[in-house]
């Protein structure tokens, strides 16, 4: 190993522009990766502790299945099993606060007598609660601190009739998680403040000094049925697997950039290979094994790798910070929920360094056996610059093959098989590269010419005698370039098929008074059918109509379950549809049990019309029908089914109203109507009246802001595409040193040299920009596909802000990619080039 | 004591109509401490023969023997490993790794061979004193003249004690002045540090440092020479041969 790494490092050191290039690809793949990693984790474990209540450590805890509200009598009888010691009811919800609120969301617990029985809360000052009191409450110490409240204060939360006031007569240690902030009120102010009078959500007990714990828990089991499940709180909601979805596509987004990475190192250590052979062959003369100089190699690129995946790492850390004090702001904002430091969990750690090192080293596998095919002789051969020529052989034609198949795929107009059929495409592109660099350079050449009549022609011979290494780095360009033609498609049809199509059909009314989470699971309180009948009755008012919200688990699934009016509804707002008959899909929810589901449900889960699907309710498990397949823009990723205010009520026990539409009668005026609203929505500060246009706009405008990281992910993922124009600019002017003092020699002026360097850059840049827009066209065109069979539908719209974008991208790394390369080769001193080994 | 000794040795390069007899049933020995020359026109053989003496090639006929060993039973490791203790190479274009110091690129022979970085080291410091860089040892290639730069070269031949030295035009891209120290240089390694020394060179001045000279022609060997070594007077008469072949 010593002298590997003698060897390894000193080479690494002696060239330190390439070492630094080759190792920035690799810094910048661990940064993405990493900090990614932190970040993801932080939103989905804030997302967690929102929802979870701080359960603690109790003997046993009893919950309903959905987690829906159950009778407060239950608590008898769990009390009432032998072995239990005591039992204690309490009805907990996590409830939002209006935006500006001095914290985001409190949990509030109401608390029977039994409570400080069955959990002991340690008093701060004040007193605790006590049987007889109204509404008073106990809340932590974390958000006495951070609201600036004490014993003797005044706190005012939303409630389902407006607003409650609640005097503060205790302070109480319990640390809470980070941003669910614990208050603590009366089982009965609890009740009353949720409009859920007698019913409860949790139960508490502790056992009985020696009693067998597992026969306790079969017996309570076994008492309350299977709607009942024992244990902490679950958290059953499926957005946290839309995180995980983002964390896997993060990754995979970190991948790309590690495997442009690995190419990058790739050309390089296969450069190296060819720029050493002299060195090798000699290495091999004096003694040395195929297996040392494997191994000179390999050291080379672990230490690249290693190097890039510490600093990558760092670089990352700092990604995540700046993210989150930046448009973390933004998405709080829009979520509501308190967003803590990153996380980095040990995946974090096992995908950055074994992406970061792993595909560094497999990337200088190839070249190191190479290496080690380096004969002795080689070291008594005069050098020369070599010429590559490509020809069809068994990996071009792999690559017309996989062309082909993928074309098929697309002209059997399967979405399932589009994705990959993209895929298949990309990769044989990268396979069948070499062979088309010199058609493009022969293109693209003549274009040039016009420009740079001489050197032109001299940079497109350059570029056509080492298509491999050209076709390596226009496939690193291409994989950049594509992802952003494939997502800025993507993006472009989402505003299109989503935004405009989608919101206008399914949230179109003249006002809206919105939840103050767009996640209408998350924390939403809102309101009794109080509110809905006055606004029903305000001037200028025609219909209104209102969404309420239910959990479920369909055949074992999680399934979140909105009520609609389904009388209303229609005329208000409405689904889009892709199955069923709207009319007779609206009649059927009003006339018994029966549910329209949304697309992404019915796909991931082979649902159609006609299928019965058994929902876990506060009654026991019920049957309904699916009779209709739609969505709104809201539910559209969730897992969904819309049933009738009715079902949800009778077998839910949900009544309150979280969402409502209005619309007003034809000829009332806006702004009076606007008012009368204002006044109405002013006593219930968890609503926020908006007119659909500005409601509109606002999504839009929140949309753009959180999409400014996202287009900054966007333009980063180009870095690696420039660095390996840079890269393989810099090795073709190491290896053509000679040659450019003998052009230097023979009358060739330094700006000549340097133009010739710029079009060889902007030929490469150009065929890696072609390959990049046709695969990212394709992979675009895939995505929405795949969107759209997952329920979502929207037409593909052409991104031709993303191609306009790919060819500006092009055109300026061809030219900056140039820059360094360029004066490099202008400076060489002739005599010292013309003598260059 | 015989070192090299070949027997009918033949390379053939390419098949059929395009085939090349590089050497044609070539019989040689080199004694040990022997300096042994070989000249001839460009293509007649001389870097071919140097590559199957030098196991870095395998003969299409006949056979080689180094130091008593037979290469061509040898596999790729053992030859690796006999080209590491019992041959030492100097190259024209001195090949030395650019990102090594001079006592690197000297040692490099033995750390191969598994000797400790310091006693390889040591010995490496010791063979530069002797071929006179002692105030040179810590210098990177770039920093060394031709004649320093093969030099280098040498020394690295040397370090492992190996039977034999193969030099291949180890003049061929130094002026005439250095040309003449490295000559007299490997004529030193032969008379005072006893090694045989097989030199392919066009140069017939350096040829005269030999005590031999083997002259090479369509891969037969038509001529040989015994000389006094000192590389002075048979200098012109070699020319005139070497022209005339």
């Amino acid at each position: 190993m010593g002298i590997q790494f003698m060897l390894a490092a000193r080479y690494l050191s002696g060239r330190k522009l390439r070492t630094f290039l080759t190792t920035l690809a690799v810094i910048f793949g661990v940064m993405i990766i990493f900090g990614l990693n932190g970040m993801l984790p932080a939103f989905s474990q804030a997302f967690r502790e929102n929802l979870l209540a701080a359960s603690g450590a109790v003997d046993l805890s009893v919950t309903g299945v959905t987690e829906n509200v159950f009778d407060a009598t239950v608590v008898d009888t769990v009390g009432s099993v032998d072995g239990v010691a005591q039992a204690s009811g309490s009805l907990r919800r996590t409830i939002t606060l209006p935006a500006g609120s001095a914290v985001d969301a409190v949990t509030v617990t109401g608390l029977d007598a039994a409570a400080q029985t069955v959990r002991p809360y340690q008093l701060v000052s004040g007193r605790f609660l006590q049987p007889g009191d109204g509404n008073v409450m106990v809340i932590s110490q974390h958000l006495a601190l951070q609201a600036g409240l004490a014993a003797g204060d005044k706190l005012t939360l939303p409630s389902t009739s407006g607003t409650t006031e609640f005097d503060i007569i205790g302070i109480i240690t319990t640390s809470p998680l980070p941003g669910v902030e614990a208050v603590y009120v009366p089982l009965s102010a609890a009740q009353q403040l949720l409009n859920q009078p007698d019913q409860i959500n949790t139960i508490e007990a502790v056992l009985a000094a020696g009693a067998d714990r597992a026969r306790v828990e079969a017996e309570v089991q076994a008492r309350l049925g299977s709607s009942f499940k024992l244990g902490g709180l679950e958290v059953g909601n499926e957005l946290l697997s839309n995180f995980q979805l983002g964390e896997f596509a993060i990754d995979l987004f970190g991948m790309l950039a590690i495997v442009m990475g690995g190419f990058i190192i790739f050309n390089t250590f296969r450069t190296i290979v060819a720029e050493r052979r002299r060195d090798l062959g000699m290495l091999r003369a004096v003694g040395a094994t195929r297996r040392t100089v494997i191994g000179v190699i390999l050291t080379e690129s672990l230490l690249q790798g290693v190097i890039g995946t510490v600093l990558g790492m760092i670089a990352g850390y700092g990604l995540v910070i700046v993210f989150l004090s930046g448009v973390g702001s933004i998405i709080q904002q829009l979520v509501r929920f308190q967003i803590g430091g990153p996380i980095f969990t040990p995946w974090a750690f096992i995908l950055s360094i074994g992406s970061g090192v792993g595909i560094t080293v497999l990337a200088g596998l190839y070249p190191a056996i190479m290496a080690g095919r380096v004969t002795p002789i080689e070291a008594l051969r005069p050098a020369v610059a070599e010429v590559q020529q490509r020809t069809f052989n068994r990996r071009e034609i792999g690559g017309v093959i996989l062309i082909g198949i993928a074309v098929i795929t697309l002209l059997l107009r399967n979405s399932q098989l589009s994705a990959t059929g993209a895929f298949l495409f990309i990769v044989g592109l990268i396979l069948i590269a070499p062979v088309l660099i010199r058609p493009i350079a022969s293109i693209f050449g003549r274009l040039l010419s016009v420009i740079f009549a001489r050197e032109g022609q001299i940079a497109q011979g350059n570029l056509a005698r080492q298509p491999g290494r050209a076709a390596v780095t226009a496939s690193t360009m291409m994989i950049s370039l594509a992802i952003i033609v494939a997502l800025l498609g993507l993006l472009a049809s989402l505003y299109n098929g989503l935004m405009g199509g989608l919101l206008d059909k399914t949230l179109n009314a003249d006002f809206m008074l919105m939840p103050p989470s767009i996640f209408l699971q998350s924390g939403n309180i809102g309101a009794t059918p109080e509110l809905a009948q006055q606004i029903r009755e305000a001037p200028g008012v025609s219909a209104l109509t209102t969404l309420r919200l239910g959990t479920s688990a369909a055949n074992g699934l999680p399934l979140q379950v909105i009520g609609i009016d389904p009388a209303t509804f229609p005329i208000v707002s409405g689904l889009q549809f892709t199955a069923g008959d709207e009319t007779q899909a609206y009649a059927d929810l009003a006339a018994g049990r029966a549910m329209i589901i949304n697309g992404i449900f019915a796909t991931k889960n082979h649902v159609g019309i006609g299928d019965t699907l058994s929902l876990a309710t506060a009654e026991g498990t019920q049957d309904y029908r699916v009779v209709g397949i739609g969505t709104d823009l809201l539910n559209a990723k969730l897992d969904t089914g819309y049933i009738s205010q009715a079902n949800l009520a009778n077998d839910f026990h949900q009544t309150n109203d979280v969402m409502m539409l209005v619309r007003k009668s034809p000829g009332a005026d806006a702004v009076q109507v606007r008012v009368a609203l204002e006044k109405i929505v002013k006593g219930y500060p968890a609503f926020t009246l908006f007119a659909f246009t500005e409601w509109r706009d606002l999504m839009f405008n929140t949309l753009n802001g959180a999409m400014g990281f996202f287009y900054l992910l966007l333009a980063a993922l180009t870095l690696p595409s420039l660095i390996a124009l840079i890269n393989t600019l810099a090795i073709n002017v190491i290896e053509r040193t000679r040659e450019i003092g003998m052009i230097r020699a023979v009358g060739g002026t330094r700006s000549q040299v340097r133009r010739m360097i710029l079009a060889e850059s902007l030929l490469l840049a150009a065929a890696g920009t072609g390959f990049g827009i046709l695969a990212g066209i394709w992979l675009g065109y895939s995505i929405v596909n795949a969107i759209s069979i997952a329920g979502i539908v929207m037409p593909y719209s052409f991104p031709a802000a993303g191609v306009l974008a790919a060819i500006g991208v092009g055109l300026v790394f061809g030219v900056l990619a140039s820059t360094i390369p360029a004066r490099q080769a202008a400076r060489l001193d002739i005599i010292a080039a013309l003598h260059y080994e | 004591m015989t070192i090299i000794q070949t027997e009918n040795l033949t390379k053939i390069y390419g098949q059929g109509e395009t085939a090349v007899a590089a050497l044609h049933h070539l019989n040689l020995s080199v004694n040990a401490g022997e300096f042994v020359a070989i000249m001839g026109p460009s293509g007649c053989g001389k870097s071919t023969l140097l590559h199957l003496i030098g196991g870095l090639d395998r003969p299409t006929e006949g056979r080689v023997w180094l130091d008593g060993h037979e290469l061509s039973k040898l596999d790729d490791t053992r030859l690796t490993e006999m080209r590491r203790r019992k041959i030492g190479f100097v190259f024209q274009f001195f090949n030395l790794i650019p990102v090594l110091t001079a006592v690197e690129n000297a040692a490099l022979p033995l750390i191969l061979d598994g000797v400790t970085q310091s006693e390889a080291r040591a010995t490496a410091t010791e063979w530069l004193k002797r071929v006179g860089l002692a105030g040179q040892l810590t210098h990177r290639p770039d920093q060394l003249s031709g004649g320093q730069q093969q030099r280098v070269a040498i020394a690295r031949a040397l370090v492992t004690e190996p039977a034999l030295v193969m030099a291949d035009e180890p003049t061929g891209n130094l002026d005439s002045r250095a040309s003449d120290e490295i000559a007299a240089l490997l004529r030193q390694v032969s008379d005072e540090w006893g090694r045989a020394v097989l030199m392919v060179t066009h140069d017939p001045r350096i040829a005269a440092y030999a005590d031999r000279i083997v002259f090479l022609k369509d891969g037969t060997i038509i001529d040989e020479t015994r000389l006094s070594g000192d590389g002075s007077d048979e200098a012109e008469r070699l020319r005139v041969k070497a022209e005339a072949l």
